[in-house]
């Protein structure tokens, strides 16, 4: 079988994802043989105007992605969503709780009419179709060969959708709010193999929640280890923006 | 297993210079503290052996049920090879919650299908437990489902004696395994004793198993619907922790992994979880198990319902790892004990004989109707309501006497009275006859399914016909009452009457109230036969029938007197078009319980005491015995 042409594109993010593939080294190599990378900014100069798949981080937040991501989805015929920015608009969503004008003359206080930007950040399924997801910020670069091999082989590229307490218990870690920590694993999607808990963090939901989280139950546990219904909504604001109104 | 149990002793050093040994030829895992962890994992030292024991998130059951292991190998060429990764090895330091847990393990994976890779890991593993005398924590229940005291799943079982250990060694495997590696000697039976007696006694203490222990698959079974199930399912988040750390709980989901080559792949095996929402999924999307109670549900039944009834013990061997791991404070103790508590109750009012103790209830007014019928006002002793429906009954009795089934002829209200019209034609009725005002009887009930609110609404909006042939006016009198109070919430009422000769009508005064009523409201009257002073119909009470214009699609006839009435009236409604869906009867039976025990009233698979005396006719005209 031919190659299929691979493409790889960033929008508003802090290119960190695709600096994790780079970092794949020998899997690189092996990945190499079953795709064809045509276009990466951060690897190679040249560019292609045709491709099968294009692989794509960073949030839709100005007026002009739009005519990009459109351009995109009308030449591949897969598109990948790549880390917590182009997934569930990440970090940089953060904002949308905010006044643009506000934000503008606070960041760039000298010139704010400079800078193009949207009112919300978002991913970038809101503006055009999305095939498949890598969640994370940064991506777990396991989970991402395995969905490029998924995809290549023609199967779902499936992701989990139990939370990160499954992959947690599996590494045998002791639960962190046993340690008086507060954690949002278990509303969090899976597929991390819960690399935060497992290595003294806690999870902070860059994965976005699983499909129908228990979030009136999450809430009434992290009250009852301490948390104040501020410093709550203030976690799930990090990653989950436009879930944190469902918490309260 | 148990048949060759042997008791030796040998001091710890002992023991601890023997795995040393056996190292040479067997992999050793034990407690052991890795990472600021403390698991059960292989070591290369014995000194890093952990004897004093904190519960570990996961059971020992993973090295024999791997979190995830390769079942096949494969090329894409369609070469193909089953996989068992297994190795000779010791696994010391088992404490008896998790070897009942491996014990049930070891049953699940051997019958039906024996299971090579876990069976194989089995064969080639020796195990040795450390007996537990006391709770290791405020989690653990070991003690309410006895799984402290395993009867398999171990070669030899280790108990502390101080500076030695006694050893009960259950298999041959294990008896070899001491002989080569245990300096041993005969037990100190005395220090033994004391060691039984304190595990015994601090078991006792913490609180003894489960109250219902044995019938535990049938209380859950019982208590499906149990409110339990929602307030738990509530506050689960689904996440799976249960299951994962769970000894006993073995389902797994099988995946194909191929190498980036694309050439060669492995098959998976992987822990599953019931809990989890897709584990029940189907690939059209359909999902089986799509709610939380439902998955709740069905991971507590599988410990205590069913796969206890297959294994014929708790599958929950009470290690309290769920308990630990559950953040939302969800515990089977919790649920199996409400769960028990609301069987004992129920269980409670029959070992009480609630269920057959009358009432006292004092006669306060007689009126002689007809001959043979009278009509009793009966006031509770209790000072309770009856509080029934109408089309109820109620089991009068008096004693020396006997018990009859009686229907209740007034309306539901909330005071203490309430009226019977009896006719005499039996023991207690020919009694009741003789009673003056004044004298008590006893009463139980009110039993049996009336004419309830589902009924009561179906006849809103439209034509109610109630036919009630001589003492068959009584059952539905009540209802005939409550319809006419609220006479403007139907198309039309009709009442149709019959009995033998005028002086066998009942309820004369409010008849003759009935007849006056007018505006939606009809009565028809006929007697069987009647001389001239008579100026309503005379002929039996299908001939009233077509005298009353209705449309069969929004009329529902209410019907009721003797046996042989029934045959009669259905097919003249019949032949008016009215079809047996819109039809009710009050059936009559003999009845001595009223509970639905008894079995007199029994209509093939129904008990007419308790699913009737009424019934959609559509829904037992297929029955021989119903008319």
């Amino acid at each position: 079988m031919s190659k299929p042409k691979v493409a790889f594109f960033d929008f508003t993010s802090c290119e960190g994802c695709q600096l994790s593939i780079l970092n794949l080294e020998t899997e690189l190599l092996e990945l190499l043989d079953i795709i064809d990378i045509v276009e990466f900014r951060e690897a190679m100069s040249e560019k292609s105007d045709t491709y099968d798949i294009a692989v794509i981080e960073g949030s839709y937040s100005r007026d002009s992605d739009l005519k990009r991501l459109r351009k995109i989805r009308e030449t591949a015929g897969v598109v990948v969503a790549m880390g917590a920015c182009a997934h569930i608009g990440g970090l940089n969503a953060l904002r949308n709780s905010q006044q643009r004008e506000d934000l503008l003359k606070k960041v760039y206080p000298d010139h704010p009419e400079w800078y193009e930007t949207n009112e919300k950040a978002l991913p970038i399924s809101a503006a055009i179709k999305v095939d498949a997801v890598v969640p994370g910020c940064p991506v777990d670069v396991k989970e991402f060969v395995h969905i490029v091999k998924n995809l290549v082989l023609g199967k779902d590229p499936g992701l989990p959708t139990y939370p990160v307490c499954v992959e947690c218990k599996l590494n045998e870690n002791i639960c962190v709010y046993e340690l008086g920590k507060t954690c949002l694993g278990p509303v969090v999607r899976a597929g991390c193999n819960a690399v935060c808990t497992s290595n003294g963090g806690v999870c902070i939901g860059c994965r976005g929640l699983i499909p129908n989280p228990n979030l009136n139950s999450q809430k009434d546990i992290m009250q009852k280890y301490g948390l104040d219904m501020q410093r709550i909504i203030d976690s799930v604001n990090l990653f989950m923006t436009e879930n944190a109104r469902e918490v309260q | 297993m148990m048949s060759t149990v042997l008791e030796k002793q040998a001091t710890k050093d002992n023991i601890i210079l023997g795995l040393k040994k056996a190292m040479a030829e067997y992999e050793i895992a034990a407690l052991t503290k890795k990472e600021g962890k403390i698991l059960f994992d292989y070591i290369d030292d014995v000194n890093k052996i952990e004897l004093q024991y904190t519960p570990t998130v996961l059971s020992p059951k993973k090295f024999f049920f791997p979190q995830e292991e390769v079942i096949l190998e494969y090329t894409m060429e369609g070469k193909v090879q089953a996989k068992i990764d297994y190795r000779k090895m010791v696994l010391f330091g088992v404490r008896p919650c998790d070897i009942t847990g491996i014990q049930i393990l070891d049953e699940a994976f051997a019958e039906s299908n024996g299971d090579p890779n876990y069976l194989t890991k089995r064969e080639n593993s020796v195990i040795i437990g450390i007996d537990c005398n006391s709770v290791c924590d405020e989690n653990a229940f070991c003690y309410k489902v006895n799984s402290q005291y395993p009867d398999g799943g171990f070669d030899i079982m280790l108990h502390d004696l101080g500076n030695s250990y006694a050893m009960t060694i259950a298999t041959e495997k294990g008896e070899l395994f001491a002989e080569q590696y245990f300096d041993s000697g005969r037990v100190d039976s005395e220090a033994m004793e004391e060691f039984i007696r304190t595990k015994e006694r601090s078991f006792e203490e913490a609180g003894g198993p489960f109250e219902e222990l044995e019938n535990l698959p049938e209380i859950f079974a019982e208590n499906e619907h149990h409110p339990i199930w929602d307030s738990e399912a509530e506050r689960c988040l689904s996440c799976g922790s249960c299951i994962m750390v769970c000894p006993t709980c073995y389902c797994f989901d099988v995946i194909d992994e191929l190498a980036l080559s694309m050439k060669i792949g492995d098959r998976l095996r992987r822990w599953d979880a019931c809990m989890l929402r897709s584990f029940a999924e189907v690939a059209g999307g359909e999902n089986f198990r799509e709610e939380v109670k439902n998955r709740v549900k069905h991971r507590i039944n599988r410990k205590f319902n069913f796969l206890m009834r297959k294994h014929g013990k708790s599958v929950c061997v009470g290690c309290g790892r769920c308990v630990r791991s559950c953040l939302a404070d969800i515990s089977p103790v919790t649920i199996v004990e409400a769960l028990t508590e609301t069987s004992r109750q129920v269980r409670l009012v029959e070992k009480n004989n609630e269920l057959y103790l009358p009432t006292k209830a004092y006669i306060r007014e007689i009126v002689q109707f007809t001959e043979k019928e009278k009509f009793f006002e009966l006031e509770m002793e209790n000072g309770k309501s009856l509080n029934h429906q109408p089309g109820q009954f109620v089991l009068l009795s008096i004693f020396g006497i006997g018990e009859a089934a009686i229907s209740i002829s007034s309306p539901p209200s909330f005071g203490n009275r309430f009226d019977i019209v009896v006719r005499a034609v039996g023991d207690v009725t020919n009694k009741l006859h003789t009673l003056d005002v004044g004298d008590f009887v006893f009463i139980r009930g009110p039993f049996g399914h009336g004419f309830d609110k589902n009924i009561q609404r179906e006849m809103e909006g439209k034509h109610v016909l109630f036919i009630a042939g001589g003492i068959g006016y009584v059952p539905l009198r009540s209802l005939i009452n409550f319809t006419l109070k609220q006479k403007e919430h139907y198309a039309k009422i009709s009442i149709l009457y019959g009995c033998k000769s005028p002086e066998d009508r009942m309820y004369k005064d409010e008849l003759d109230y009935i007849s006056t009523i007018g505006g939606n409201v009809e009565l028809l009257e006929t007697v069987d036969s009647a001389d001239k002073s008579w100026l309503k119909n005379t002929g039996v009470i299908t001939s009233l029938i077509p005298m009353v214009k209705f449309h069969p699609e929004n009329t529902i006839a209410v019907v009721c007197g003797p046996p042989v009435m029934y045959k009669f009236v259905i097919k003249a409604l019949n032949d008016q078009g009215l079809s047996n869906e819109n039809i009710y009867v009050s059936l009559e039976r003999r009845m001595k319980c009223g509970v639905g025990k008894c079995g007199h009233c029994q209509l093939d698979d129904i008990y007419v005491c308790q699913d009737g005396p009424v019934f959609r006719f559509s829904d037992i005209e297929e029955k021989e015995e119903a008319l």
